[in-house]
C-alpha cells in the first residue's frame, strides 16, 4: 500500500477500483491525466510554501490510507440532520446511501444528485474554481474524487427547503480516504440553501478530502452553512471556492470541531458588480486537535462588498492557525471590506497562529480588519460566581457568549438552534444557554 | 441576631497590608455605612467579604450567619444570601441578562433546596421587580450591562438584589456615576428591599447617598481600620469636616497595635 505523497503511482489501481466509470476522451478523463502529472511533479505542500507555514502535513503525507471500501459502514442520520425537512443526500463511506437520502421528490427547477450520476453536466464546471497548478490537493482531488453532491438550481427558482449533503467515516474501514467534489450551479437570480455536515464515529480515523464548488450567476444568492465535526483522530482538509456574477450574493458559515487535522480553503471571487459575500467561522478545538482556516476574497470589479467575522475557541494543547487575505484589485473602486478574527484561549497550551492580510490596488476603498487574542475575563467570570453560578458553568457561559455572535448570524431559525446545541456540547461543560 | 461579624481582619493584595484590624458586627436588620477617603480599603473589604481572588487574608475572621464565610467560594456566599452590587457592574456581551437572572435566581433556589421556576412564574416575578427600579422590559433581552449607561447599570444591579433577596447585601459606592434621578430610583429600590431580616452594608466616599438611604449606623474607615463609628449625624459631621482629621484619630480601644 502506499503513502499518500506516492499514490499516483499506485493510481491505476486505484482509479480501477472506482465506481465511477470515467469515459476516456471525456473532459474528466483529461483533468485527471492532468491532475496525475501535476501532483506527480508537485506533491503534497511542504511547510515552506507560505499557505502551509503553521500547518505541516508530513503525517498526512506518511498516512497509507485506502482509497476504496469494499462494505460501507452503517451510520444513524437522524441524529446527524440539522434541520428536518431538507433535500438530502447522504454519503457513507465514500458511497451515497440512497436509502437515507431523500432526493426523490425535487421541486421544479432544482437538480439534487450523487456526483457519479451527474457525469456529464457536472463535468462542464468541473475546476473552474480551482488551480491543479499549485502543489496539493487540488490536484490530489482531481486525480481521485469520484462523489460528490451536484446541485443545479435554474434560474429564478427559490427553493423552499434546505439542500443538505451529509458525509459520514463510519471508521468500519480504518485509514479510509474519501475524495469528494460537490458542484453547486445557481443560475441566474435563483436562491437556496446549502447545508454540508462532515461527521465519523469516534474511531474513525481516515481522511476526508473535498472541494466543493460554486458558480454564482447574476443575482443569485447562496445561504451555505458547513459543519465539521469528524472523529478527533480524521484528517479534514477542504477547500470551498465561489466565482460570483453581479449582484450575486454568497453567504457563507463554516464551523469547524476539528480532527487531528481540519483545513478549509474558503475562497470568493467578486467578478461582478455589486456581488457581496459573507464569510463566517467558528473553529472550536481542544486535544491535540489542529485547525487551519485560510481564506480569500478578491474584489476583482468596482461596487463590491464583502464581510468576514472568524472566531475561535481553544483549549488545551490545540493549535489554531487563521489566515485572512483580502485583495483589492486595481480599479476595484468603492470596495467595502470587512475582516475580523477573534480569538478566545483557554488554556496556556494552545496556539493560534493569526494573520489578516488586506491587499489594496485602488484608492477610493473601504476596508477594515482586525484581529485579537484573548482570554476569559476574569471580572466577568468573578461576576457571574459573585450572582451564584458555579466556575465552571461560568466559564461555559462565557465561552459561548464569546462565540454567540457567529451563531446569531445563521438566518434559518432551525439551523441555528441545532447548530447552537452542537456547540453547546463542545464547550467545557455542555449546558443549555439559550 | 448576627448576621455578620468581622473580627480583627488583617488582607494583603500584592504583599501590601490593605485591612489592618477590622471590627464589624452587622445585626439582621441593620444598615450600615462605611465611609472613608480614597484607599482607606473600603473596595478590599467589599472584595474580601465577596472573595474575589488576589486577596491574602493574614489574621482574623469574618462569620456570617454562624459559618465561616472566608472558607467559601464566591458563589457559595451568593447562594448562601450574601449579595454584591458592584460598584463598577461589567459588561458581558453574549450574555442576555435575563439568562443571568434565571441562572442567578435557580443557583439560590437550588441551594434552598426549591424547584427551578417555570418560564412564565420567572417572568411575572421578573416583571414585578422591575418596577420596583423602573425598567423598561427590553433590558431583559440585551446583553448583560452593554451598552448601558451608569444609571442603567446600577438599576440593573438593584434589580439583581431584589429578585435574589439576599440576607446580606453589600452596596459598593452604588452612589458613583449617578445623577440625582437615578440616585433617587436606585435609593427607593434598595428602601423597599429593607426589612427586618435583610442587613445591608453601604460602601460609599459620600454622604449624599445617606440622603436617601438613612443608616442606623455609620463607620469611619481609615487606613485598613474602623477609627470612628456612631449614627447618622457622624455622616453629616463628615460632611461638614471631610475626612483630613481622621487620620489624626486616636487608635480606637482594644485593637491589636
Amino acid at each position: 500500500m502506499k503513502v499518500l505523497t506516492d499514490i499516483h503511482t499506485d493510481f491505476a489501481a486505484v482509479a480501477a477500483s472506482r465506481d465511477v466509470m470515467v469515459e476516456e476522451n471525456s473532459r474528466w478523463h483529461t483533468l485527471r491525466q492532468q491532475a496525475k502529472a501535476q501532483f506527480e511533479r508537485n506533491g503534497l505542500p511542504g511547510r515552506k510554501e507560505e499557505d502551509w507555514k503553521y500547518t505541516s502535513l508530513w503525517q498526512l503525507g506518511q498516512e497509507q490510507f485506502k482509497h476504496q471500501v469494499s462494505q460501507p459502514g452503517h451510520a444513524d442520520i437522524y441524529d446527524l440532520q440539522l434541520v428536518e425537512d431538507a433535500y438530502r443526500l447522504v454519503i457513507v463511506d465514500g458511497r451515497v446511501d440512497f436509502t437515507a437520502s431523500s432526493i426523490d421528490n425535487l421541486p421544479a427547477g432544482l437538480t439534487v444528485s450523487p456526483l457519479s450520476q451527474a457525469i456529464e453536466r457536472a463535468s462542464e464546471f468541473l475546476n473552474q474554481q480551482i488551480n491543479i497548478e499549485k502543489p496539493g490537493f487540488n490536484a490530489l482531488n482531481t486525480m481521485l474524487m469520484n462523489e460528490g453532491i451536484f446541485i443545479e438550481v435554474a434560474a429564478n427558482s427559490q427553493i423552499d427547503k434546505p439542500i443538505e449533503l451529509i458525509v459520514v467515516n463510519t471508521g468500519r474501514t480504518e485509514h479510509y480516504a474519501m475524495h469528494l467534489r460537490n458542484v453547486i450551479v445557481m443560475n441566474e437570480s435563483s436562491q437556496a440553501t446549502f447545508i454540508e455536515t462532515y461527521a465519523g464515529n469516534d474511531n474513525a480515523n481516515g481522511l476526508t478530502e473535498v472541494i466543493t464548488e460554486i458558480n454564482l450567476a447574476e443575482s443569485a444568492e447562496l445561504f451555505h452553512y458547513k459543519l465539521q465535526r469528524e472523529a478527533l483522530d480524521h484528517y479534514h482538509i477542504a477547500t470551498i471556492a465561489a466565482k460570483q456574477a453581479a449582484n450575486s450574493k454568497w453567504h457563507n458559515s463554516n464551523i469547524s470541531l476539528g480532527g487531528k487535522l481540519a483545513r478549509n480553503d474558503v475562497h470568493s471571487q467578486l467578478l461582478g458588480e455589486q456581488s457581496h459575500v459573507t464569510l463566517n467561522g467558528l473553529y472550536l478545538v481542544t486535544g491535540e486537535q489542529h485547525v487551519d482556516n485560510h481564506t480569500r476574497i478578491d474584489h476583482a470589479v468596482p461596487n463590491t462588498t464583502s464581510d468576514e467575522m472568524y472566531k475561535g475557541v481553544l483549549d488545551q494543547q490545540s493549535h489554531a492557525v487563521f489566515n485572512g487575505k483580502v485583495i483589492v484589485h486595481k480599479d476595484a473602486q468603492k470596495t467595502d471590506a470587512n475582516q475580523s478574527n477573534r480569538n478566545l484561549l483557554l488554556s496556556r497550551g494552545c496556539e493560534i497562529d493569526t494573520k489578516p492580510e488586506m491587499e489594496i490596488y485602488a484608492d477610493d476603498v473601504k476596508c477594515g480588519h482586525g484581529s485579537a487574542v484573548g482570554q476569559i475575563n476574569e471580572d466577568q467570570l468573578f461576576f457571574l460566581r459573585a450572582r451564584g453560578l458555579d466556575e465552571i458553568s461560568a466559564r461555559s457561559l462565557l465561552t459561548f457568549a464569546f462565540a454567540v455572535d457567529v451563531i446569531e448570524r445563521i438566518s434559518n431559525q432551525e439551523l441555528k438552534k441545532s447548530i447552537t446545541a452542537v456547540i453547546e456540547k463542545r464547550l467545557p461543560k455542555g449546558g443549555n444557554h439559550e | 441576631m448576627k448576621m455578620l461579624e468581622i473580627k480583627n481582619l488583617h488582607a494583603k493584595i500584592d504583599g501590601k497590608e490593605i485591612l489592618r484590624g477590622i471590627n464589624l458586627t452587622v445585626n439582621a436588620g441593620e444598615v450600615h455605612a462605611i465611609m472613608g477617603p480614597n484607599g482607606a480599603g473600603k473596595s478590599t473589604l467589599s472584595n474580601v467579604l465577596t472573595g474575589r481572588e488576589g486577596y491574602e487574608i493574614t489574621q482574623g475572621e469574618v462569620i456570617y450567619k454562624g459559618e465561616n464565610l472566608l472558607e467559601l467560594e464566591p458563589e457559595e456566599r451568593a447562594r448562601r444570601g450574601v449579595f454584591l452590587a458592584f460598584q463598577y457592574p461589567v459588561e458581558i456581551p453574549g450574555v442576555s441578562n435575563i439568562y443571568l437572572l434565571k441562572a442567578a435566581l435557580n443557583a439560590v433556589r437550588k441551594h434552598q433546596g426549591l424547584e427551578e421556576l417555570d418560564a412564565i412564574d420567572f417572568l411575572t416575578l421578573v416583571r414585578s421587580k422591575m418596577q420596583l427600579v423602573k425598567m423598561d422590559e427590553q433590558f431583559l433581552h440585551r446583553s448583560v450591562n452593554e451598552g448601558f449607561s451608569g444609571g442603567e447599570k446600577k438599576r440593573n444591579e438593584i434589580l439583581q438584589m431584589a429578585l435574589l433577596e439576599p440576607e446580606l447585601a453589600i452596596l459598593d459606592e452604588t452612589d458613583s456615576g449617578l445623577d440625582i434621578d437615578a440616585l433617587r430610583t436606585v435609593s427607593e429600590g434598595v428602601n423597599a428591599l429593607r426589612n427586618s431580616d435583610r442587613s445591608i452594608v453601604m460602601i460609599t466616599h459620600y454622604q449624599r447617598l445617606l440622603d436617601y438611604i438613612v443608616p442606623d449606623y455609620v463607620h469611619v474607615l481609615s487606613e485598613g481600620r474602623i477609627v470612628k463609628s456612631g449614627d447618622k449625624e457622624l455622616a453629616k459631621e463628615l460632611e461638614k469636616s471631610g475626612y483630613s482629621w481622621v487620620h489624626d484619630a486616636p487608635e480606637p480601644e482594644g485593637q491589636p497595635a
